[in-house]
């Protein structure tokens, strides 16, 4: 059914549920949902009062009525979902008024930062959806949101299988952020982008409190905004909130005036509330909303305005680099992950990622790098790819609003790209060339890029979302069309006003000293109005003139961050390296990284790769490890060693990888932390021990099932497996994937370790070996592989 | 808020003496901890109720059990539940620091694991301050002495701390943000004696490198 929530409308919703159910005598962490078999009279009541205090829409009680929060009660979501909906829509018939599915967290966190798969939520979401849909529910309430992850989820599952209009509403702390840490303005971009009817806030804190995020919200979004905060905060000694109806209501006004024209109320609130707040609201006219029309991405935790020259990192990429198109075949993320923090290291704002390489499934492959990358790297993404399919997997994974690298002028590229950067709200880059290759006049390159904008409109993708790309030409070999790039630059730029996108480092190709080629188109460039170098960020040639751009350009208000890059930076040394007197073992003992791998490459000029590992690299790892053992050194030690050791065999891999050799490896053992267990440091903490020995750690990671780690040890015929628990809730866990593996025809070695596991528990367990720490994993490690 | 240098190396396993290089390095790392990251608490006061040899909370289904519940509420009429957590942020951190330095990372954990005790020192002082004239026992949690672990999901079901704080529970009891503290402190007219000090009420018991070398840190 139709459902319209103008802005030049004001829509008012019910107030709390929850906190009106506790009041009639529902215990605190009790489950409501139940309510609605057990009591519907109660229920009823409720929605009854509301919608005589004037709410428009109601939420049926369905907050929680998810499988995973019901799983325990003996009903199924659609019982729960379909009783609530039809009580709410009874309670509201002949009124006009609309009921609402409500849709709340999970009640488990999403990975990375729990186990719960994002494909698992969506699932979650979808059933409720399609419950809610079936009983006849007007809307869906998506609300109380803090992680965008689990937020696009449950908005994607309404879309895709429902054709109900859907509000989202998340939950903001007073410093602008939700508890994992998501800003207003990566909310509302990604929410918009994802096709979301409303959105706002609801619960936390007070209207007084909301208000000046409300306003932000506004700003940075085109949709009806929703305001549904609570009563005040919650007194710890009797639990009340602070704020009476009155109050409320006259903190709740000024939201109005910010461009908010749905309003509710959340916890502390009840039906009196809301008869104020429509008094208050009757003959009131929405405010004159003004949007920030910026080219934006983001993560949740990194908002990125596109108001300046923003670097892409263009490292993570297989193209040229033989040593990252041997980590995509072997699957090895841990090293793409590492190019891609050392780049937003180095200060890159935005990363490109590209795991186009032939035996690679990209379409597998790019949303498992997505994941990956999102783990610990905090940078927006670019996702770059021929593959429609490939960009479609990666952006579903994507938390946030992402870019897609890219399209070009042909007809058909546009027709199959397009409607999946609408659909997920990505930014897309437009190659200026089409079926007749690059056209070789500034003109030809800027009509092509009027085309792509053209048809990015008719998708509906705003015109801030789109980047054109007049692409770089070698120097060396296309001497004239330097020059073209660069008028094409201007143009898009300021003809067509949009964002400019350049892969810089091409135009030296071929020539010496690249370096100072590169750097002077990009300055030239930059200059002309690129916004969007895509660049090497661990230059220090490049940053620097991007640097002195925000200067010069007065981005870098009062110099502060060029002044701060560049005090106390030392007088630059040519060829900086190691004391000449030290050596290689020297380095590792000392945990010194980048003095390990520079002695490294200059002892292969004379020693093999073999003999680097068993001559220096363990015999020094040895001398650190007894320390440690007679507790003269402490485990930061050890592992600034293996770190070193770390960098030495970074040199090895790329040394034999560059002359098609097979890499050392000591033999590979399986390790991982068991089912149940979310925390990981230990098992990591040995696999960093372990891999500088040489040993080929395959790492199962986190809350693994028995049955995952048998099928690994068969497939690759493991002989060893390491385990490690943490909590003695899940040592069952451990000891039942000790029965499963010793069931086995030819059982594994088995050793375990971990905060609660004793020696005595190992024995118990049936497992070989108990390892007290990292050390001693290498002692069992030596004694099974060798 | 600051975590505590001290406390921070001896969950380094630093029973003595420091070396002055690794002790820089914490500080180092805690200030920088302390500028991304600061504790969230929530607490709320419940009526206590002894019923044979359990206490049970007003409004809810909890029960207190075992020998440290008895020896710690004896004289106490009320109770308070605590929650402190770092949030994600601070799990996020720690997931980057692991791939960029993992020498740096065990020390980032370790003053995570002292800043949040922070917290909880933090919401003590506040609790102390609103009862001025009460007499507060050490906090104590689930997990640590004999008070069953399985308390966790009912305390944070009380605190409502997936909505107040972020902090989950998963199905094997595990606190998610992993940074996260619950802890139950009793109120009493009388000054209370009773202290749950040594390894057997340390939040260290379990991963201790000192302990589990037969050792301990005489606090």
């Amino acid at each position: 059914m139709p459902c319209n929530f103008y802005e030049d409308k004001i829509v008012i919703l019910d107030g709390a549920m929850g906190t009106v159910l506790q009041q009639k005598g529902l215990p605190p962490g009790g489950q409501p949902e139940l309510l609605n078999l057990t009591d519907p009279a109660l229920l009823d009541s409720v929605y009854r009062d509301y919608i005589a205090a004037g709410s428009q829409v109601i939420y049926a009680n369905t907050f929680g009525a998810n499988a995973l929060k019901l799983g325990r009660t003996g009903h199924s979501v659609e019982e729960i979902i379909t009783t609530a909906v039809t009580i709410a829509k009874r309670a509201a018939a002949g009124t006009g008024v609309r009921v609402a599915l409500d849709m709340g967290p999970l009640g488990e966190l999403l990975e990375p930062m729990g186990s719960l798969s994002f494909e698992r939520a969506y699932e979650l979401f979808r059933e409720m959806a399609a419950a809610g849909e079936k009983a006849g529910a007007d809307l869906v309430a998506i609300e109380t949101m803090t992680d965008l992850y689990e937020a696009k989820a449950a908005l994607l599952a309404v879309k895709e299988n429902t054709e109900l209009p859907v509000f989202v509403t998340m939950s903001f702390e007073e410093r602008g952020r939700t508890f994992t840490g998501c800003t207003v303005a990566s909310m509302a971009r990604t929410l918009e982008g994802l096709g979301a009817d409303a959105i706002g806030l609801n619960c936390s804190l007070g209207p007084d409190l909301l208000a000046p995020l409300l306003k932000e919200l506004c700003e940075n979004t085109r949709l009806p905004v929703i305001a549904k905060p609570n009563a005040g905060l919650p007194d710890p000694v009797d639990g009340h909130y602070d704020m009476g109806p009155e109050a409320f209501v006259e903190a709740l006004l000024p939201c109005l005036e910010a461009g908010v024209t749905i309003f509710g109320g959340c916890c502390g609130t009840s039906p009196e509330y809301i008869r104020r707040l429509k008094v208050a609201l009757e003959g009131k006219k929405p405010a004159l909303r003004r949007y920030d029309e910026v080219g934006f991405v983001c993560t949740p935790v990194t908002p990125t305005r596109l108001d300046g020259v923003r670097v892409i990192g263009e490292r993570v990429n297989p193209t040229g680099k033989k040593r990252f198109q041997q980590a995509l075949l072997e699957e090895d993320l841990d090293y793409i992950l590492d190019v891609a923090i050392q780049q937003e290291d180095a200060g890159a704002d935005i990363l490109d990622v590209n795991v186009g390489y032939p035996g690679v499934d990209e379409v597998a492959m790019l949303p498992r790098v997505v994941k990956k990358l999102q783990s610990a790297v905090s940078l927006p993404l670019q996702l770059d790819s021929s593959n429609p399919d490939a960009l479609e997997a990666g952006l579903r994974v994507y938390n946030g609003k992402a870019a897609v690298n890219s399209v070009n002028g042909e007809r058909a590229v546009l027709d199959r790209v397009l409607p999946i950067v609408k659909k997920y709200g990505a930014s897309v880059v437009g190659l200026a060339l089409d079926k007749g290759g690059i056209p070789q006049t500034a003109e030809g390159r800027v009509a092509i890029a009027r085309r792509i904008l053209d048809a990015s409109l008719s998708y509906g993708i705003p015109k801030e979302d789109v980047w054109i790309d007049c692409l770089t030409l070698t120097v060396s070999a296309q001497q004239d069309q330097a020059v073209e790039t660069l008028k094409a630059v201007r143009a898009v730029r300021e003809e067509l006003g949009l964002q400019t996108v350049l892969g810089v480092s091409n135009i030296s190709f071929g020539l010496p000293n690249r370096p100072l080629i590169t750097q002077n188109f990009l300055i030239q460039a930059m200059g002309m109005g690129l916004t969007l170098p895509i660049i090497n960020p661990n230059q220090k040639e490049m940053m620097d003139a991007v640097a002195a751009f925000r200067v010069l350009s007065g981005e870098d208000v009062q110099c502060q961050t060029y002044v701060a890059r560049f005090t106390g930076e030392p007088a630059p040394v040519k060829a900086v390296g190691p004391a000449a007197d030290m050596t290689l073992d020297d380095a590792i003992i000392k945990g010194l990284k980048a003095d390990a791998g520079a002695l490294a490459k200059r002892a292969l000029e004379t020693e093999s790769e073999l003999d680097l590992v068993e001559k220096h690299l363990i015999p020094a790892l040895d001398r650190v490890g007894e320390g440690y053992e007679k507790g003269k050194l402490f485990l930061p030690q050890l592992l600034s060693t293996a770190q070193a050791a770390q960098s030495v065999f970074e040199v090895i891999k790329t040394s034999i990888a560059e002359k098609g050799g097979t890499p050392v490896k000591k033999g590979q053992l399986v390790i991982a932390t068991v089912q149940g267990d979310i925390h990981d440091i230990g098992k990591n903490i040995v696999k960093t021990v372990l891999e500088n020995y040489g040993y080929e750690v395959i790492d199962l990671g986190r809350d693994v099932p028995p049955e995952t780690i048998v099928e690994t040890v068969v497939e690759r015929n493991i002989r060893l497996v390491g385990l490690s628990a943490l909590m003695t809730t899940t040592l069952p866990a451990m000891e039942e994937t000790i029965r499963q593996l010793r069931e086995l025809p030819d059982p594994p070695v088995t050793f375990v370790g971990g905060a609660v596991v004793t020696p005595e528990y190992a024995e118990k367990m049936g497992a070989d070996y108990y390892s007290k720490d990292a050390r001693q994993s290498v002692e069992i490690a030596r004694k099974v592989l060798g | 808020m600051m975590p505590d240098i001290d406390e921070a190396l001896r969950y380094l396993g630093v029973g003595g003496e420091a070396p002055e290089e690794l002790r820089q390095k914490t500080k180092m790392v805690a200030e920088a901890l302390a500028a991304e990251v600061q504790p969230r608490y929530t607490f709320q006061i419940f009526d206590l109720t002894r019923g044979g040899d359990r206490f049970l909370l007003s409004n809810t289904d909890i029960a207190l059990t075992g020998g440290t519940a008895r020896k710690m509420l004896d004289q106490c009429d009320r109770a308070i539940l605590l929650a402190c957590t770092l949030g994600t942020r601070f799990d996020a951190l720690l997931r980057t620091e692991q791939v960029r330095d993992m020498s740096r990372a065990v020390i980032l954990d370790a003053c995570g694991s002292a800043l949040v005790e922070s917290g909880c020192d933090a919401a003590e002082e506040e609790i102390r301050a609103r009862f001025p004239d009460r007499y507060l026992t050490d906090r104590f949690s689930p997990g640590y002495g004999d008070l069953p672990l399985a308390l966790q999901p009912l305390i944070c079901a009380a605190l409502d701390t997936p909505r107040r704080l972020g902090i989950h529970v998963t199905d094997s009891l595990l606190m998610n943000p992993a940074k996260s503290v619950t802890a139950v402190i009793g109120l009493s007219d009388r000054p209370q004696r009773a202290r749950v000090r040594g390894c057997a009420y340390c939040s260290m018991r379990e991963t201790c490198t000192l302990r589990k070398g037969g050792k301990t840190c005489a606090l």
